[in-house]
């Protein structure tokens, strides 16, 4: 019986073929989307612009040599073009032959990452002068430029994507889950079938799994996209994503649960959903980090359930991090899962 | 033999704002159709959900096939077959798959096939349902309370909303019902479909039941088999000085008078004489039986269709 229901619950939501297209490809666009966008902005680079001149001696070959050495990005431009983007207060850093030296121009604007650049020019300047008197080398300290925190994965589609899997499963729960809910009761679905003998669980019990499957195809797809596009893949162990998926999904089918004894009209459900669902993916970490937030927001934020959620998500998909470490996060997404879940079953009605 | 199908005692319902269901006793013997007739708000659907399940009566008893609900929920729910005032299902479901599923939830049910035939539906079988008409909507709701094969089936207002020639579609399914064997409850608030189904009468009004019985004796319990009507162009006048006149009852409806009567043959003679002396303005004459409309309107003072 609970087959049935199940499989008939699949073959009528792939009837509606618009509706299954965008909740299957809309987490997708958005992960292609702002992944695209914003490629390259995986940690801050420092760059230098070098102006070229036609008479390189062989202390310019051997200051290039040593600039190249560099964590440093080297823009070389014809003088014309480095003033043009001087004016325009794009350079950080520049770097000119006067005739008998070089001239370091910083941009006071641009002072912290100008600051950096100018210690490395004048590092690879040491190098270069060591190499061309054949003195020993004078020896550096290694450089090397990090994201905290986001350690093997740096790129911003790998941030993205935990939080496209997070908040899935929040509009599964409070979309589909508490809307199918307020519908049917609203348009006596419900009634229809509690005239029949068929026991209730089984179809409560087909729909929750029903939308768990769907939930399990769309995380599926973000996943091989994620992975064939950018190249992200699980770093943690599958059982702990699982489990932390799990987690969340339960969560937030309660809350749509509870949510939908709320709301007599769908329209109104539709007003207390959006209440709860924009403010949850604002302020929970989805598209960006809530670091500089205020302190205070930080800390109610950590309170509801999605930012917990997240945390522990990204911590085993990026870092390769295990759980540990994440028990009161996820203490208290399975407490607003409980607590929802109770709210449920009290305000519950079938008609 | 006539073993009770429905028997309800003292059934009330109270919801925040209104009595919807003020005491109501029935009984309904197995075999026959039963109509609640009565205007909207009359309480005839509460009174359905409560003996279907989907509502818990306030007070009173409710026995169905001999089974009660807080012992034999089960088997009242796989023994009864309710069409709701409107069914809803998917958009996308055919009336098969519908059939198919409904009937997966009962213990015995009948065959897809034959269903479908019977509410003729076979053409529209695997036509989504969104794209079915109103008639054929109903017919397949009606279908789907058949699919157990029940004994006891309930219909609530079956042919709201229908053209009169679904109305008559319905009205031979719902027949083939009873030459089934089967008990059929129904609501309505069109007297003619109470006439031309029912077997016995319940005329529901403001929660209560105010009479019982076959459509012919209700009628007959009138003692006024006989109405007659004056009709008018445009609204009718007021008849008060003309009922001192004839020395008779006059009731004003919107563009006539009726006049009830046991004795139209001697009446008629009279009437005109007195209409021609007042100077009535009336179009035409008619004389009509009583129907259960006259029922309701003599035991209420007002209209079915008010």
């Amino acid at each position: 019986m609970l087959w049935r229901q199940f499989t008939m619950e699949w073959r009528l939501y792939s009837r509606d073929r618009v509706a299954m297209f965008w909740t299957m490809a809309f987490p997708v666009i958005l992960l292609l989307g702002f992944g695209t966008i914003f490629r390259d902005s995986g940690g801050p680079t420092l760059s230098l612009v070098r102006v070229v001149t036609t008479t390189a001696g062989a202390q310019d070959a051997a200051l290039d040599q040593a600039l190249s050495d560099l964590h440093l990005k080297v823009l070389a431009l014809p003088k014309t073009e480095a003033e043009a983007r001087w004016a325009r207060g794009e350079t950080a850093a520049q770097l000119e032959t006067d005739g008998t030296g070089y001239r370091l121009r910083l941009n006071s604007y641009l002072m912290a990452q100008a600051g950096a650049t100018a210690g490395l020019v004048n590092q690879a300047w040491l190098v270069a002068q060591a190499r061309l008197s054949g003195a020993p080398e004078p020896r550096r300290i290694p450089v090397q430029v990090e994201s905290p925190g986001r350690k093997r994965s740096a790129n911003y589609a790998s941030f993205l994507l935990p939080g496209l899997l997070g908040l899935n499963l929040v509009s599964m729960g409070l979309f589909s889950v508490g809307m199918v809910n307020v519908s049917y009761r609203e348009k006596g679905k419900f009634r229809r079938l509690a005239v029949t003998p068929l026991p209730k669980w089984i179809f409560l019990l087909g729909q929750v799994l029903h939308r768990l499957t769907v939930t399990v195809v769309q995380a599926a797809i973000l996943l091989l996209v994620g992975y064939l596009v950018f190249g992200i893949a699980n770093q943690g162990s599958f059982f702990e994503l699982l489990l932390v998926m799990a987690l969340g999904t339960g969560c937030f089918m309660a809350f749509g649960f509870a949510l939908s004894g709320f709301a007599e009209t769908s329209e109104g459900y539709a007003a207390i959903s959006n209440l709860v669902f924009f403010p949850l993916m604002m302020l929970s970490g989805v598209y960006f980090t809530l670091d500089s937030a205020p302190a205070w927001l930080q800390r109610v934020v950590a309170g509801l359930p999605l930012a917990p959620f997240l945390k522990a998500l990204r911590a085993v998909f990026n870092d390769g991090a295990g759980l540990a470490g994440h028990g009161l996060g996820l203490t208290i997404v399975a407490a607003w899962g409980l607590a929802a879940f109770f709210l449920a079953v009290k305000r519950f009605r079938w008609a | 033999m006539t073993e009770s199908a429905l028997r309800l005692r003292g059934l009330r319902k109270t919801f925040p704002k209104v009595v919807a269901v003020a005491g109501v006793d029935l009984d309904v013997a197995r075999g026959e159709v039963f109509g609640l007739l009565g205007p909207n708000g009359a309480g005839k659907t509460t009174t359905l959900e409560v003996i279907e399940g989907l509502t818990e009566a306030d007070a009173g008893e409710i026995e169905i096939l001999g089974l009660t609900w807080a012992q034999n929920g089960r088997e009242i729910r796989s023994r009864i077959g309710v069409q709701l005032q409107s069914t809803s299902l998917f958009n996308k479901i055919t009336p098969r798959e519908a059939l198919d599923l409904y009937g997966s939830y009962y213990p015995k049910r009948r065959s897809t096939e034959e269903l479908l035939k019977l509410v003729q539906l076979e053409e529209k079988a695997d036509a989504y349902h969104i794209t079915l008409s109103g008639g054929q909507q109903q017919r397949l709701a009606l279908a789907m309370a058949l699919v157990n094969d029940p004994e006891l089936v309930f219909l609530d207002e079956p042919t709201t909303g229908l053209d009169p020639q679904a109305r008559r579609g319905l009205w031979d399914v719902v027949r083939r019902m009873k030459a089934e064997g089967r008990t059929v409850v129904l609501t309505t608030h069109y007297m003619d479909e109470a006439e031309a189904l029912c077997d016995r009468l319940a005329i529901m009004d403001h929660g209560k039941v105010i009479a019982t019985g076959t459509p012919a004796s209700l009628i007959a319990e009138l003692a006024i088999p006989s109405v007659v009507e004056l009709t008018f162009e445009g609204n009718a006048p007021d008849p008060a000085a003309f009922e001192a006149a004839l020395g008779l009852r006059v009731e004003p409806r919107a563009d006539l008078w009726e006049i009830p009567t046991p004795d139209p043959k001697t009446l008629l003679p009279r009437l005109l004489e007195a209409a021609e002396a007042a100077a009535v303005p009336f179009q035409q004459v008619h004389i009509r039986r009583a129907t259960l409309e006259d029922v309701f309107l003599h035991r209420t003072g007002r209209s079915l269709r008010e």
